[in-house]
């Protein structure tokens, strides 16, 4: 029917970015599985994949009683060794039966809800973006604590160089034409519509977890942008406010590095309208463009302070 | 100049998972607990007579299933060195064969219990507590992490405690635990995975069963690779547990040790203990890969398995 997920994202409680073999460590949240890393172009770890039995309603639209009955699969991820995430899916089915069938036949289909009863994709759909009524599956509530089971590793010393909210994307995705659309609801909060050809695959979850990482990115650079009250405050404090992003930030925009080429497009299109990548650049520039004005200050200052 | 098309990868940042040869049936023809060894080998002569006409039916049995009729069947045999040990390999292990041979039965492979906890570095029974998945009571929405006894596991909604009577307040009157998948009434099961006395955890004898159901159904893998594959001895038996693989090959003929499904011969006594097993082990989640590659191939040689793990299990009490 459709595939619904939440993730969450935000700044790893360490005071520096962690080491590749560290984030082996604090991802291995399975005995016998390891931790899947890639290199290229940037560091990117991925725990190994658990599941969370659930057996609830799900959110609809209508707000008609829907009961799915299966497993989350859930995963956490650390980019650049700096940005934590915490990410949860399922693939919603309709149920051959209206029945609750004994646990070992839903284990049998990992990461499956099946929906006892009648549902409309659609409904779901509007509802897992809408706004969710309570009792019903929570992704959110799973991906947090994914998120916060990395949070409290500890081999983290927990003295993060700033404090930024943590941001949850909610997706939805299903198979038809192409489009996507990506919604800003509150400071912290996105949605994501995705209808991709063929069938769905986990490639789709990284894509989302990637806009996910993108966005998260772009949001802290803006909100350390706003701190630094560039021209209200002056040019040292503002460059001073500004150097965490460039400590931690600013190198670790790679749009597109982990999604498969069939999927490109749908960034590609995000590009084009909004445009992160634009949006992202001016940021960067300006707060470059500060850091030398701020060494030109700094430089004629001393010049002068040479000539007395 | 054309396009250049580009193909990078890293190995690191694949998953690759080893498979297994894989029997049709492994059968278990028994499971050797000190009581059994005190009693003698007229015991274990009394097991395998028993066994023996069963092991004859499921060979014959699968024969009509598969195909040209080639049913790779195997046997196996449980050693319990974990809970007590007794005598030494060199000294039981002959006698066993010796019994078994009595009755035309011949074991492919022996096992310790102690592999299933903890064998050459591999923790089986962490990696299968680990992939443990909670049976959800309804009304379970992702909200609040699952309630857990620790070392518990059961199949449904345990009792709600009952305070002890507090001056000036009623007591809250017993209500009853339920199974999630109740037909009509509960059938509630707690099974106790494990406890520690200090350091020491001493895993349960129906979780190590269900780590050992796992082993021979093939499902099991540790940093992707098959633990603990069968070894031929060189030499002779050991005079010591430690100093014997985790599981022997003794038979250098022998079909597979991993099997599509298993069979064990028992005496009912162990009825409660694969009660607890079977509860145990519809709630573990097997890696997606290793279920894909089982089906595939029992698919390709034409034999149709069960979707559900605890359906590949069978058993004959007598």
């Amino acid at each position: 029917m459709l595939v619904i997920g939440e993730v969450h994202t935000g700044l790893l409680q360490n005071s520096g970015e962690i080491s590749e073999s560290t984030c082996r460590q604090v991802l291995g949240l399975m005995a016998g599985e390891s931790v899947r890393v890639s290199r290229r172009p940037i560091v990117h770890a991925l725990s190994p994949e658990r599941l969370t039995g659930v057996d609830c309603a799900l959110p609809a639209a209508s707000r008609s009683r829907i009961r799915g009955v299966g497993t989350v699969v859930s995963r956490c991820a650390v980019t650049g060794g700096r940005v934590a995430q915490g990410s949860s899916y399922v693939r919603v089915v309709r149920s051959e039966t209206d029945r609750r069938l004994p646990w070992s036949h839903y284990l049998s289909r990992p990461g499956v809800v099946e929906v006892l009863g009648k549902a409309k994709a659609a409904d779901l759909a509007e509802g897992f973006t809408g706004d969710p009524a309570p009792g019903c599956l929570d992704l959110g509530a799973v991906s947090g604590r994914f998120l916060d089971l990395v949070q409290a590793s500890p081999l983290l010393d927990r003295r993060a160089p700033f404090k930024i909210p943590r941001t949850s994307l909610r997706w939805v995705a299903e198979t038809g034409e192409p489009s996507i659309r990506f919604t800003l609801h509150t400071e912290q909060e996105r949605t994501l519509r995705l209808t991709h050809p063929g069938p769905f695959t986990p490639a789709v979850v990284d894509l989302c977890e990637d806009l996910a990482t993108h966005d998260w990115l772009l949001t802290s650079l803006l909100v350390i942008v706003e701190r630094a009250r560039i021209g209200a405050t002056p040019g040292a404090q503002a460059v001073a406010r500004l150097a965490p992003a460039i400590d931690h930030l600013m190198h670790l925009w790679m749009p597109a590095a982990r999604v498969e080429e069939w999927l490109t497009p749908f960034w590609e299109s995000l590009e084009r309208r909004p445009g992160f990548t634009r949006q992202w650049r001016s940021l960067v520039d300006r707060v470059r463009d500060q850091v030398a004005m701020n060494t030109l200050a700094l430089l004629s200052a001393t010049a002068e302070a040479g000539r007395r | 100049m054309t396009p250049v098309h580009a193909t990078f990868g890293e190995v690191a940042a694949e998953r690759r998972i080893a498979s297994v040869p894989l029997s049709h049936v492994s059968v278990e023809l028994g499971h050797l607990y000190m009581e059994d060894f005190e009693a003698g080998p007229d015991r274990l002569r009394e097991q395998f007579r028993r066994v023996a006409p069963w092991l004859a039916t499921v060979r014959s049995l699968w024969r009509e299933r598969v195909p040209g009729g080639r049913a790779r069947v195997s046997t196996c045999f449980l050693v319990d060195d974990y809970f007590s040990r007794f005598s030494t390999p060199a000294e039981l292990v002959p006698m066993v064969l010796e019994a078994a041979a009595e009755h035309d039965l011949s074991i492919d492979y022996l096992a310790r219990e102690s592999a299933c906890a903890q064998s050459g570095g591999v923790e089986l029974a962490r990696l299968v507590e680990d992939r443990l998945v909670d049976d959800p009571p309804p009304e379970t929405d992702g909200s609040r992490p699952p309630v857990k006894e620790t070392g518990w596991l059961c199949n449904g909604s345990r009792s709600p405690r009952t305070a002890p009577l507090q001056a000036m307040g009623k007591a809250r009157p017993w209500e009853p635990p339920a199974q999630n998948a109740k037909r009509g009434h509960s059938i509630f099961v707690d099974v106790e995975l494990w406890d520690e006395k200090g350091p020491r955890r001493t895993w349960s004898c129906p979780f190590l069963a269900a780590v050992w159901q796992l082993l021979r159904l093939g499902l099991l893998r540790s940093e992707g690779r098959v633990p603990l594959p069968p070894v031929a001895l060189d030499g002779g038996w050991p005079r010591d547990w430690d100093g014997l693989p985790a599981v022997v090959r003794l038979n250098p003929q022998a079909a597979p040790f991993s099997a599509y499904t298993t069979l064990s011969v028992l005496s009912p006594r162990f009825l409660p203990v694969e009660l607890a097993v079977r509860t145990i082990l519809s709630q573990v989640a097997v890696d997606d890969e290793v279920l894909r590659q089982v089906a595939t191939r029992s698919e390709s040689e034409g034999v149709r398995l069960e979707e559900e793990l605890v359906d590949r299990i069978s058993y004959v009490f007598v």
